[in-house]
């Protein structure tokens, strides 16, 4: 979570709010801030550590693996209405990629505001699609206006 | 309940340490923001 402790100046400025969320008790979440976590991260996490005793949390999210008996690497979008607009879910061995998500939010948040609809690879500032009703209208000729290496 | 996109995030109250202090958190409190919530399997180890 240390990625996320680092970027987390980021996620303030286009307004999202961080919630990190273990098996782990409160008490072991301020053990690892306290030892580990603040030594990596300067002023360490600044966002809320949630603890998840048995998985109930997890399991309603369909990320608890009872075997393991830990949260799998879940991560969700939830909008300011509370919808979920994004999942990702990981294995246990791959760590995630928080620029990726700050790439969703800011899209997800351009679409909001615009209506425009997003293509793959968008960053702020590359060429959007117009909003639904307009983009039907150009089915069959985006190639005309979208290129794929806009995605790179 | 199963968790879909376009569907509303299950509520949830947790117990957390936020800034050196413990308290519980209500996802219902976070409406009208956007919120990323992160789930990992343990503290204590990588990433």
């Amino acid at each position: 979570m240390a990625a996320v402790a680092v970027k987390y100046p980021a996620f303030l400025e286009i307004g999202a709010e961080v919630l990190t969320i273990s098996v782990d008790s409160a008490a072991t979440h301020r053990d690892w801030h306290e030892r580990e976590l603040s030594r990596m991260v300067p002023g360490g996490a600044r966002y809320p550590m949630l603890s998840d005793p048995g998985g109930k949390i997890g399991t309603q999210y369909g990320v608890y693996d009872p075997e393991k008996r830990v949260d799998l690497r879940g991560r969700f979008i939830i909008d300011p209405e509370g919808v979920i607009q994004a999942i990702e879910i990981l294995g246990i061995p791959v760590g995630r990629d928080v620029s990726e998500l700050l790439r969703e939010l800011r899209a997800f948040q351009q679409h909001r505001k615009t209506g425009e609809l997003i293509p793959c690879g968008w960053q702020p500032g590359k060429p959007t699609l117009p909003e639904e009703e307009a983009a039907k209208k150009i089915a069959g000729k985006i190639w005309e206006v979208w290129k794929p290496k806009n995605a790179f | 309940m199963t968790v879909q996109i376009g569907k509303q995030a299950p509520d949830f109250s947790a117990e957390a340490y936020h800034q050196g202090t413990m308290k519980t958190i209500l996802l219902a409190d976070y409406r009208g923001k956007w919120v990323v919530l992160f789930f990992y399997p343990a503290d204590f180890t990588y990433v």
